[in-house]
């Protein structure tokens, strides 16, 4: 029967071998963006919508600025960033789009609309009666000093209105000016040349991101003299995924070495040693081959996760080499019989606490939830099934001393001797425990998750103060019946927004409707145009500008310009970005300052809100945090019965006493440390629980007569566990961190109360009967 | 367009100093204000008749230029060092400050180069011609880059004696400006306090 099992497990082993050795053969595609392991919540799908397109537009920008003293210097040095950028192939343009093939577009499709397009000023001087000023202007153009003005648009546009309105259309980025087709500041001295780019693919791409910052890098490297500050959430990516791919080989590597070296040191023999690495080897192999034929790809931070699963993997055939130590130890399939009821126990449990993992719609935790779920049963399978054949060793003789140092923490929670200092350590932990979690605050700010670069933050803010303002990550959706609606609830917003800029709460902002009217408007500039400024004053303007007198019909069409229209000529920049569909429109906005005003400001606003892509993930880290609180409540919950159908109910309240300490004074641990509690710490509570109750039952399985190798089994277990899990509390990724350091206190803590476990358990009939078997 | 304004301005101070190299022109110094009169028509396409304004100018090296338009109405255009202002009446209809402008940073050292005998980056931009005697010199400009569709300017004729007595620009589109200058004094004084006064308002930011 074991043989056939064995014999199955085998041909599936190898048939996940074979899989996994396909899969890297091809190249495997990791995620590396942090918000990919978040839940997508579809509470509000056209939000979601816009929020994608926004967030995603503003991602694949790229800016550099280049600067040098000699301004032709700075320049060759932009085209060539700009050339190698583009070689690379991963960007889709360079430049703003703003070159004199797309400027005479736009002139091309503004010109026939020109009488019913006026910048503010000039609507707000007509409204007002002031004709005379906008005739004046242009005369002045036309007859100052070397004539700024052309032929062609004097005789067609003799207010010059349409070059006040292109004058006054609000393009971004302020403090840059266009010096000879390329935009750019100077300031003390230098000349600063605006590279930007938009990338082909999403920034989180690690093969896009190697090839564009090594090309960028290396572009730079060729530039001595020359300084580059870049911006770009590319360049955040590639930092952050470069530390967490060094981190998971770094950290991975020591906790294998680590759990080697342990093990090795605890057996003194290749035997134990070797199963230990088979049963970790199996689980790894079957774990990652699993989740890739589940999801089809995998994230970095499961990678970085499962890595430390090597801890808890081995927590199964730790156990089984530890009865090697046990006197009275028989055959292998007799120590089997022996260690089986608690690691089968072991296992069920812990798979509950990362079946909880899967509950929460999280992409990422699901698969590092699936990761060790398989990954588990694999190890626990090559236990069962393949170490008592393959296992030749006899009873090792040499741990005495070894044992009666792991029971010491046994007679330590027994021994009449203790009684002080135990009521000491019990009551300390309750008051660290009190004291902690009173000063225990959430913050669940994304920001503050993830791994940010000091001099590439440093370079973004220097950027941002030298072209003045970039566009914020929040921004206002106008959702109306249709375009033209939209349109004109941008329109009445506008005086809002001035007041906001007067204030100083936005530098700027990008409408629609300030580059395409809505059909209202222009009707009626054109109405006003006719009143205020053709009818009274045409004639005389045109007399002199020694312009024959108008002929009736030489008026510009009537039909209004239209959004479809300018969206189809492709020719006004960023118009495409702005509008997401019909009725549905983005404001952007530059140089946000003050979120809360803005948000104030257009709260009484039908059918426009301020959305914050950032501020909605903190929110939604908030929620899951608590969810994640819930789970493990929840996964204890779960537990209990199987616990009380084991041990009765009283020892099953035992057996859950060691993990249930861990999970309230971890926390407590952190707020003490002055640490916020965020969802990465609670995450870690489901994980300390279902690793806390496999130490718990190990000790509630063992006889009287076992505790030494018990003890020693739990020692081994914990101190791999810290090795992986609690490795990560040294991760530069505050998430990582965050994760790690919860772990490192839970598991210590867990442990240290396990022997507890046993209490319940010592006068339970069902159980002595049952370690009888 | 303030391009060229900007590049005018340097062609004025420069020219000069261009064609003393050979020539008999007169060289501005700091110090010094060259006071005249002007005729600006602007040849359109389309136009009955050229868009003619007269008034008068001052340039003081160093500080800028007061670009006074007397007809057919008073329009008064300050160049500086720190920017472009137009008034009409009092009342600004312009204001370009040189930090927005990375070019005229360019055109100063090209003006303060050529006042100084340094006139290298300006034949930088443009090939130049020499004709005509020391009494009666001409000047032809063509850019280097025509091909450029941001270069403005498809050719410059000067012509002069002592100062500078005609500009002729013409435009890709072939408009054509003629600037002709008559009067014109150079006097070793500083500028008087109205002109100072015009010549501060353009440095505002």
């Amino acid at each position: 029967m074991r043989r056939l099992g064995a014999l199955l497990w085998l041909a599936l082993v190898l048939l996940a071998s074979g899989y996994l050795a396909l899969r890297l053969h091809d190249g495997l595609g990791f995620r590396t963006d942090l918000l990919a392991l978040l839940p997508r919540e579809e509470q509000d799908p056209v939000l979601q919508r816009a929020n994608d397109a926004v967030t995603k537009a503003l991602g694949r920008r790229v800016l550099a600025l280049v600067g040098h003293a000699d301004r032709e210097t700075a320049r060759r040095a932009a085209t060539t960033l700009g050339d190698a950028l583009l070689a690379t192939g991963q960007v889709e343009r360079i430049g703003e789009g703003i070159d004199v093939d797309r400027l005479k577009r736009l002139g091309a499709l503004y010109f026939p609309h020109r009488q019913s397009l006026l910048s503010d000023g000039d609507r707000a001087l007509l409204t007002a009666g002031k004709g005379e000023e906008v005739a004046t202007r242009a005369l002045s153009q036309a007859f100052g000093f070397a004539g700024l003005v052309d032929a062609g648009l004097l005789r067609t546009d003799p207010f010059l209105l349409l070059p006040s309105f292109l004058t006054n259309l609000p393009f971004p980025l302020s403090r840059l000016t266009p010096d000879e087709g390329m935009l750019s500041v100077t300031e003390n001295g230098t000349t600063w040349v605006l590279v930007s780019a938009v990338l082909a693919g999403e920034p989180f791409e690690l093969d896009l991101q190697d090839r564009l910052v090594g090309a960028f890098d290396a572009a730079v490297r060729d530039m001595p003299g020359v300084t580059v500050k870049r911006l770009g959430a590319v360049f955040f990516a590639h930092a952050g995924s470069k530390t967490a791919i060094t981190e998971a080989s770094t950290l991975g590597t020591l906790s294998l070495v680590g759990t080697m070296l342990l093990v090795g040191l605890a057996f003194r023999r290749p035997g134990p040693l070797l199963h230990n690495l088979l049963a970790l080897g199996v689980g790894m192999t079957v774990g990652l081959s699993g989740s890739l034929l589940l999801f089809g790809e995998l994230h970095v931070a499961a990678l970085l996760f499962g890595s430390s699963l090597i801890g808890v993997a081995v927590d199964y055939s730790l156990h089984y080499s530890a009865s090697l130590f046990d006197p009275l130890s028989g055959s292998p399939s007799d120590r089997l019989r022996h260690v089986l009821p608690g690691i089968a126990l072991g296992l069920v449990t812990t798979l509950i606490g990362y079946a909880a993992l899967m509950l929460a719609p999280f992409p990422g935790l699901r698969q590092i939830a699936a990761f060790s779920i398989i990954g588990l049963v694999g190890a626990f399978l090559t236990v069962v099934l393949w170490l008592p054949s393959l296992d030749r060793a006899r009873r090792l003789t040499h741990g005495a001393l070894m044992l009666r140092a792991a029971t010491g923490l046994w007679s330590f929670w027994e021994a009449r001797r203790w009684r002080g200092v135990r009521l000491v350590l019990v009551l300390g932990c309750v008051l660290a425990g009190a004291v902690g979690l009173a000063r225990l605050s959430a913050d669940d700010d994304v920001r503050r998750l993830q791994a940010v670069s000091v001099e590439l933050r440093h370079e973004q803010d220097e950027i941002q103060r030298l072209i003045g303002a970039t566009t914020a990550a929040q921004f206002l959706l106008v959702q109306a019946a249709d375009d033209e609606a939209a349109l004109r609830r941008q329109e009445d917003l506008a005086a809002t927004l001035t007041g906001l800029k007067a204030k100083g709460s936005i530098a700027g902002y990008q409408m629609p409707a300030a580059f395409v009217p809505s059909a209202r408007t222009q009707r009626e500039n054109r109405a006003l145009v006719a009143t205020a400024l053709d009818a009274p004053l045409l004639a005389a303007q045109r007399a002199s500008l020694g312009l024959p007198p108008a002929e009736p019909n030489s008026k510009a069409p009537e039909e209004v310009l239209t959004l479809g229209d300018a969206l189809a000529a492709d020719s006004v920049p960023f118009l495409r970005e702005l509008v997401l569909g019909p009725g549905l429109h983005v404001v952007a906005l530059q140089g946000l300052s003050d979120p809360d005003a803005v948000r104030a400001a257009v709260a009484g606003t039908a059918g426009v809100r301020l959305v914050d892509p950032t501020a909605d993930f903190s929110a939604l880290l908030a929620k899951y945090r608590h969810r994640a609180l819930l789970l493990t409540g929840l996964a204890g919950l779960l537990m209990l019965p199987v616990l009380m159908w084991r041990y009765g109910w009283r020892g099953g309240l035992w057996a859950l006493l060691p993990p249930g300490a861990a999970l309230i004074l971890a926390p407590a641990v952190v707020g003490l440390m002055g640490q916020d509690f965020t969802f990465f710490h609670a995450m870690a509570l489901v994980l300390i629980l279902s690793i806390g109750v496999d130490y718990a039952v190990f000790c509630a399985e063992s006889g009287v007569e076992q505790q030494p190798v018990t003890m020693l089994a739990v020692w081994l277990a914990t101190l791999t566990t810290l090795l992986s899990f609690g490795m990560l509390a040294f991760s530069a990724v505050p998430a990582v961190h965050s994760f790690g350091v919860t772990m490192l206190v839970g598991i210590s803590i867990a442990f240290l109360f396990a022997p507890l476990a046993a209490r319940g358990t010592r006068h339970n009939e069902a159980t002595n009967n049952a370690r009888l078997l | 367009m303030t391009r060229i304004v900007v590049f005018l301005l340097a062609l004025l101070a420069a020219v000069p100093v261009l064609v003393a190299e050979t020539l008999a022109a007169e060289t501005l110094s700091e110090g010094q204000v060259l006071r005249g009169a002007f005729v600006q028509e602007r040849f359109l396409k389309g136009f009955q008749a050229p868009l003619k304004s007269e008034g008068r100018f001052a340039l003081v090296p160093g500080r800028g230029l007061i670009w006074r338009t007397e007809t057919p109405f008073a329009v008064t255009t300050v160049m500086s060092p720190a920017g472009l202002v137009q008034e009409v009446k009092g009342n600004e209809t312009m204001r370009l400050p040189a930090a927005r402008l990375p070019f005229m940073s360019k055109l100063y050292t090209m003006l303060g180069g050529a006042l100084t005998g340094d006139w290298k980056a300006l034949e930088d931009m443009f090939a130049v011609e020499r004709g005509g005697g020391a009494d009666a010199w001409t000047l032809h400009l063509t850019p280097r880059r025509a091909d450029d569709p941001t270069m403005p300017i498809r050719a410059i004729d000067v012509r002069g004696g002592r100062f500078v007595d005609e500009v002729d620009i013409v435009k890709p589109d072939g408009d054509r400006d003629r600037l002709t200058f008559r009067d014109q004094l150079l006097k070793a004084e500083p500028p008087t306090a109205d002109e100072a006064a015009l010549l501060a308002s353009a440095g505002r930011p």
